[in-house]
């Protein structure tokens, strides 16, 4: 379980990456086994994150499976391009999973960019 | 149909992986990964029955599949598919029973509430159960005799389902492949 001063780090780093990169609706941490640890969205309660999160965790997993399987190493993000926006997976740590989406369709490049940064600051939050 | 898919589902910890891989002859391809915090305790107490004193376990779990195949001869396949144990992951559930023509409930008789466990399963499944071929697998029998199969036996009864319970050692091939070909002579004797 992760101390209430981790999960304040969480959640401000999500919400920094959400000023910071206008196009993302949302931004969810979720444990490899799909436990919410802390989530924002630029309208609250426009989504319902938490059952989308713990899919993240299980797209994470397939994708290391599959990365395993043809020797390619960790699998880094999965992305989904839909009809009405883009949702990105990425691996924070071994533990840590980080969720973001747009409704906007072309700012993938901004989406992976941002949230990629926001994964690596992630990354070195002291979790002990 | 030259495959048959079978799906094996029931709650964490209850022996699905490892059944699977008593019997693939592949090696099974799993999407397990290492429980967090959140998961830990459950796993722990499901650990602590089934391990000797002293010894400690990996906490793995399921967050996708698990999959694994057995080759039926003549080109035919039995491939094997195991869900998640945890309801979180529901949705696994209802992707992977597509297509399955047989299905296998595991029940944890050492688990906390094991019958209350089959009524949320057989629930669940239901209208896939009235509809094709499925099993209960009651594991860890040897560390907790009761529930006797008798218990399940008559819960189903009062559900009006009629289905063959089997206490299986989801760890000896011999057992789990004993349930199996019962529930491949189910799905052979629907089909003609």
């Amino acid at each position: 379980m992760l101390s209430e001063t981790v999960t304040q780090q969480l959640e401000q780093q999500l919400e920094s990456l959400l000023e910071r990169c206008q196009p993302l609706c949302a931004a969810v941490v979720v444990t490899v086994d799909g436990y919410t640890c802390a989530m924002k969205q630029q309208t609250h309660g426009k989504y319902s994150l938490e059952r989308v999160a713990t899919m993240g965790s299980t797209l994470m997993s397939l994708g290391d499976t599959m990365t395993a399987e043809l020797k390619m190493g960790r699998c880094e993000n999965i992305i989904s391009e839909n009809e009405q926006g883009i949702v990105a997976f990425m691996h924070i740590n071994n533990n840590l999973v980080l969720v973001t989406l747009t409704t906007e369709t072309n700012s993938l490049g901004m989406l992976l960019s941002h949230s990629r940064k926001c994964a690596e600051t992630l990354s070195k939050i002291n979790y002990s | 149909m030259n495959d048959q898919k079978i799906v094996f589902t029931g709650s964490l910890g209850a022996g699905k992986t490892t059944a699977i891989a008593s019997i693939s002859e592949i090696p099974v391809i799993n999407a397990d990964i290492q429980t967090s915090d959140f998961t830990r305790p459950v796993m722990r107490q499901i650990e602590k029955k089934a391990l000797p004193n002293n010894a400690t376990g990996r906490s793995m779990t399921t967050v996708a599949m698990d999959y694994g195949e057995v080759n039926l001869g003549s080109g035919k396949k039995l491939r094997l598919y195991g869900t998640p144990g945890q309801q979180r992951f529901d949705y696994m559930w209802k992707l992977l029973i597509q297509g399955a023509q047989g299905l296998v409930i595991f029940v944890d008789n050492a688990g906390v509430d094991p019958v209350g466990d089959l009524a949320r399963y057989t629930d669940i499944f239901r209208e896939y159960i009235l509809t094709t071929q499925t099993v209960i697998a009651v594991t860890r029998m040897d560390l907790a005799p009761r529930p006797s199969m008798q218990v399940y036996q008559n819960y189903l009864h009062q559900l009006g389902i009629q289905l063959p319970v089997f206490a299986v050692d989801a760890r000896s091939s011999e057992s789990v492949v004993n349930m199996i070909r019962h529930l491949i002579e189910m799905i052979n004797g629907e089909n003609h």
